[in-house]
């Protein structure tokens, strides 16, 4: 769904005057990425506003809700006459929280909107590049708003999705677990599990063994894919590691893909035998 | 499984090596079991032949292409075992003795002494030739001291010189150099983060005409090294890097006195999976052509040789 010229951006190099979107496949990834977007967003004390959250809690957000930081259009202002969504409606609500916050002197503001709901129905499409036109108007030309749209990757269809890439500039990632000069580990959500990156050593154990343990929390049991496409070091006891962790999963593998030809050499030496609950996954 | 019966067959000649090992295989077919040859080429062929009635139900393998690496080999035999069980394995194994420097030639006299103990449950019978003819004096003496039992001119008796497995390997230690020389280049290990080691092995490793996946196996068993010396060793520790001939050179030293538990048989015995101790080690000596392990009065060195003109992934595991 990436369009030439939409730049990836992990959470944390949003800038203001960003219009990013998240095609998220689970609550998990929605909370994960959109809630370090509001969860920054208010430790920086800057306004944080969401669209479209109905009345579930907002992702990122501890305790009650601080209310000059944070406001929650509620999805009764985004419909119209006639009682049903409405681009024209939903972004004026919000070009006013907008004005309001720029009113109060907010340097920064942040929108987490989810704009599923304009894709449902006939001409969803058209309603929802309207949404975008208007976000783009907003967001653009600013100093102080960044804005992330998110959708239910399985309520849209391919063209919808591609539609959706071509109306952004920039496409939201997770911010890094962990990240150092060396090894960075990130979430992923298609399929479940993490991506590493750099070198990983006896001094990094413990940081994939925290990583790991958080997916295994949320899987219900379910695979964890591990994206190894940019490692390009993995010492002996992490081998050893991953094989303990597999063990406590009894049944469920770890899917090692993208493994790089050096770390697959090493793999074949030591013989998948050696490493029961350990399988090699999608290559190249 | 029942114990394993390693015998040494010295035999004098062509139709004297039949007379051993027709009988020898022909029992394991009557016997059932998993019939498997390893033998050099020209031993294949008059096998082959004078076995013309029952060959397919016997798997061959080319002894030049089976036994590149001690460990390695080891490894292969292995996996055969576990792939034939329940059936027992029925074997007619036959070294390459020729063309090894004398460092390489002790690797594989040892590992003769290993099978005792790799597959000493393993119900295995090996039956392994030695022609004493073709063959230098000292290799067939080594050969009753690897061999707990002996079948010579007919006659199967025990070997009275045989010398269990640990003792073995530690007179072959006995013998080992470890001088270095002093263009040898050396970084001091001061920290957990290896990167920095890495970066300087994988480079001279390459600029010593390693290839990328050779370069790359050195790293990680010159990781673990320095990973172990830094958990259980003692101050200072370092690594030094030369080349020496057709080898490169690669030794890791620590202050203190690593004595392990299974003495000179450590990292020789496979692990079941990487979860059991002795796992790393054993990895190693898969990794790097050959490790040599000294412990001494002036601290741990673990050096390990690694061919500069090394075929990568070469594991000569066809069969014929």
């Amino acid at each position: 769904m990436e369009t030439l010229g939409t730049v990836r951006r992990p959470v944390r190099d949003l800038r203001p005057g960003d219009h990013a979107w998240l095609g998220y496949v689970s609550q998990e990834e929605r909370r994960h990425v959109v809630g370090a977007f509001v969860r920054d967003g208010l430790l920086a004390r800057e306004k944080v506003i969401c669209l479209g959250a109905g009345d579930e809690l907002v992702p990122g957000v501890v305790g009650p809700p601080p209310e000059t930081l944070l406001t929650v259009v509620p999805p009764a202002r985004l419909c119209g006459g006639d009682g049903a969504p409405d681009p024209g409606t939903a972004m004026a609500a919000l070009a006013a929280e907008v004005a309001a916050a720029e009113a109060l002197g907010f340097r920064a503001i942040r929108v987490a909107a989810d704009l599923t709901w304009a894709l449902r129905g006939a001409d969803g499409l058209d309603r929802l590049l309207c949404c975008e036109r208007l976000l783009e108007q907003t967001a653009r030309p600013s100093a102080q708003v960044t804005v992330v749209c998110q959708f239910d990757r399985a309520a849209c269809s391919p063209d919808e999705l591609a539609a959706v890439g071509g109306a952004h500039a920039v496409l939201v990632d997770p911010d890094p677990e962990f990240e150092d000069l060396v090894l960075r580990i990130t979430r992923t959500f298609r399929p479940r599990g993490l991506a590493l990156s750099g070198e990983l050593d006896a001094s990094r154990h413990m940081v994939l063994d925290q990583a790991l343990a958080m997916v295994m929390a949320g899987g219900h049991g379910a695979e964890i894919h591990l994206d190894l496409s940019g490692l390009t070091f993995i010492d002996l006891g992490a081998l050893n590691m991953l094989a303990e962790v597999a063990a406590r999963r009894a049944g469920h593998a770890l899917v090692l893909d993208r493994m790089p030809a050096q770390l697959r050499a090493v793999m074949e030496t030591v013989g998948w035998s050696m490493l029961p609950g350990l399988r090699l996954g999608v290559q190249g | 499984m029942g114990s394993l019966e390693h015998r040494a067959f010295l035999y004098d000649g062509t139709e004297d090596f039949l007379t051993g090992a027709v009988p020898f295989l022909r029992r394991g077919l009557e016997e059932d079991r998993a019939v498997v040859v390893v033998a050099r080429a020209v031993n294949v062929a008059v096998l082959q032949e004078a076995l013309d009635d029952c060959r397919n139900h016997i798997e061959f393998y080319q002894s030049e292409k089976f036994y590149e690496h001690p460990v390695r080999t080891l490894n292969q035999y292995q996996y055969l075992v576990q792939e034939k069980s329940p059936r027992r394995v029925f074997a007619l194994a036959e070294p390459v003795w020729h063309g090894h420097e004398p460092r390489q030639l002790m690797e594989w006299i040892r590992y003769e002494s290993l099978i005792n103990e790799v597959f000493g449950d393993s119900g295995a019978s090996a039956l392994c030739p030695y022609d004493r003819v073709g063959l230098p004096p000292a290799i067939v003496e080594e050969a009753r001291r690897t061999h707990p039992l002996l079948l010579t001119a007919g006659a199967a008796r025990r070997s009275d010189r045989y010398v269990p497995p640990k003792a073995f390997g530690a007179g072959c230690d006995r013998g080992l150099r470890f001088d270095r020389p002093p263009t040898a280049e050396y970084l001091p290990l001061e920290s957990d983060d290896l990167h920095e080691l890495r970066a300087f092995v994988g480079e001279r490793a390459l600029a010593h005409g390693l290839d990328a996946l050779a370069a790359g196996n050195l790293m990680t068993a010159v990781n673990e090294i320095a990973a172990n010396a830094l958990q259980h060793g003692t101050p200072p520790m370092g690594v030094w890097v030369w080349p020496d001939g057709d080898e490169l050179l690669c030794e890791i030293g620590d202050h203190g006195f690593w004595r392990p538990e299974s003495g000179a048989l450590t990292g020789f015995l496979p692990p079941e999976t990487a979860l059991q101790r002795g796992f790393g080690l054993w990895t190693v000596r898969l990794l790097v052509d050959l490790l040599e392990l000294r412990p001494g009065w002036d601290g741990t060195f673990v050096r390990l040789h690694v061919r500069r003109n090394a075929r990568p992934g070469s594991h000569g595991d066809r069969k014929l």
